[in-house]
């Protein structure tokens, strides 16, 4: 029931309507158009992602430096957005961070329900300014077990597997005292 | 590398190549339904008759779309296959831009008895011709090949 200015307005609960189930379709009780259109998409990624994947594939994370702002950048980028100003230097950095936020998952990235949750979020990268970073998956830990700031340390495809992206590195692990 | 440095390697640059799913499902409906389900079974069409109106709809509707009454069951009949070329024009591409060996002639068909029309492929081997006005017939796949879908006409032919 919903009330408005003057009067109550009920409305049914149940919309009548024919409702068909995926065994009408599986079964081709139904009529239907099914169609997969072809959505190709290239993106062009400029020189500081293209040297930033290229050096993924030899197992190295780089940065650039803004000297005007003191900033290391990762992802590297060009341009500074601080300044205004081209930036600097290319700067080889650690493949360890820290978690700056994270997510626990129970859909998979086609949106379907899972049980064992996926755990993402974003990693400051060692060396880098405060809060650079990058997006990535977190392994070898339970969703009970991850913190904000918890030190963590990339582990990496086998050389033969990897081809300059990003899943070249598999995912964060816990970084354990003593570690390097 | 710095931002100022020309590139003289068109190669250098990356690019990320991905496609992404876009595939969908799009049912009949109550009245594209019977309408298919007809096709896949019998050499005609069935239409639908607003009583109040005097509309024949084609393709058959379950309601009016003047004084949106229901159309009930028994003012759906069957119609001839049938009609007359309302527009018509000569495709020399196909949808992907390429150029097709044998031009084809496509036209929009009003179906016979009906306020309705369709799209459909015209077989014809002269392409300079006036075809408007023309009384055209539809060339159905054989009975066990149907799917229930439009393209289970292949093409109109000449009458």
């Amino acid at each position: 029931m919903m009330t408005t200015k003057n009067k109550t307005v009920g409305y049914p609960k149940y919309a009548p309507g024919t409702h068909i189930s995926r065994k009408d379709i599986t079964n081709k009780n139904v009529t239907y158009t099914w169609w997969e259109p072809e959505v190709q998409y290239s993106w062009s990624l400029g020189p500081a992602y293209s040297r930033f994947l290229q050096e993924l594939k030899r197992k190295k994370i780089i940065g650039r430096t803004c000297k005007r702002c003191e900033r290391v950048i990762v992802p590297p980028r060009m341009f500074c957005e601080y300044c205004y100003k081209p930036t600097d230097d290319w700067i080889y950095l650690k493949d360890t961070g820290k978690i700056e936020t994270f997510s626990i998952s129970y859909l998979d990235p086609n949106a379907r329900r899972i049980k064992d949750p996926i755990l993402i979020g974003v990693i400051s990268i060692d060396g880098a300014s405060p809060m650079h970073g990058f997006m990535h998956y977190f392994g070898e830990m339970t969703k009970d077990e991850i913190y904000i700031g918890m030190k963590v340390k990339a582990v990496w495809k086998p050389e033969k597997e990897r081809k300059g992206s990003i899943t070249d590195i598999k995912y964060f692990k816990p970084l354990k005292g003593g570690e390097k | 590398m710095t931002f100022f440095d020309k590139q003289t390697d068109p190669t250098s640059p990356m690019h990320w190549r991905g496609d992404m799913q876009a595939d969908y499902l799009y049912p009949s409906g109550v009245a594209g339904d019977k309408f298919f389900k007809h096709i896949k079974e019998n050499d005609s069409f069935l239409a639908s008759k607003c009583l109040k109106c005097k509309k024949v709809f084609f393709p058959p509707r379950m309601y009016c779309e003047d004084c949106f009454c229901e159309i009930s069951d028994k003012d759906w009949f069957e119609v001839p296959a049938s009609g007359t070329v309302e527009l018509f024009t000569v495709v020399k591409i196909d949808t992907y831009g390429e150029k097709l060996e044998k031009p084809r002639v496509v036209g929009f068909i009003n179906i016979d008895t009906t306020d309705g029309a369709l799209l459909g492929i015209i077989e014809t081997d002269i392409l300079d011709e006036n075809l408007l006005g023309k009384k055209v017939e539809a060339v159905f796949k054989p009975k066990n090949i149907r799917e229930g879908t439009l393209k289970d006409i292949l093409f109109f032919k000449k009458k």
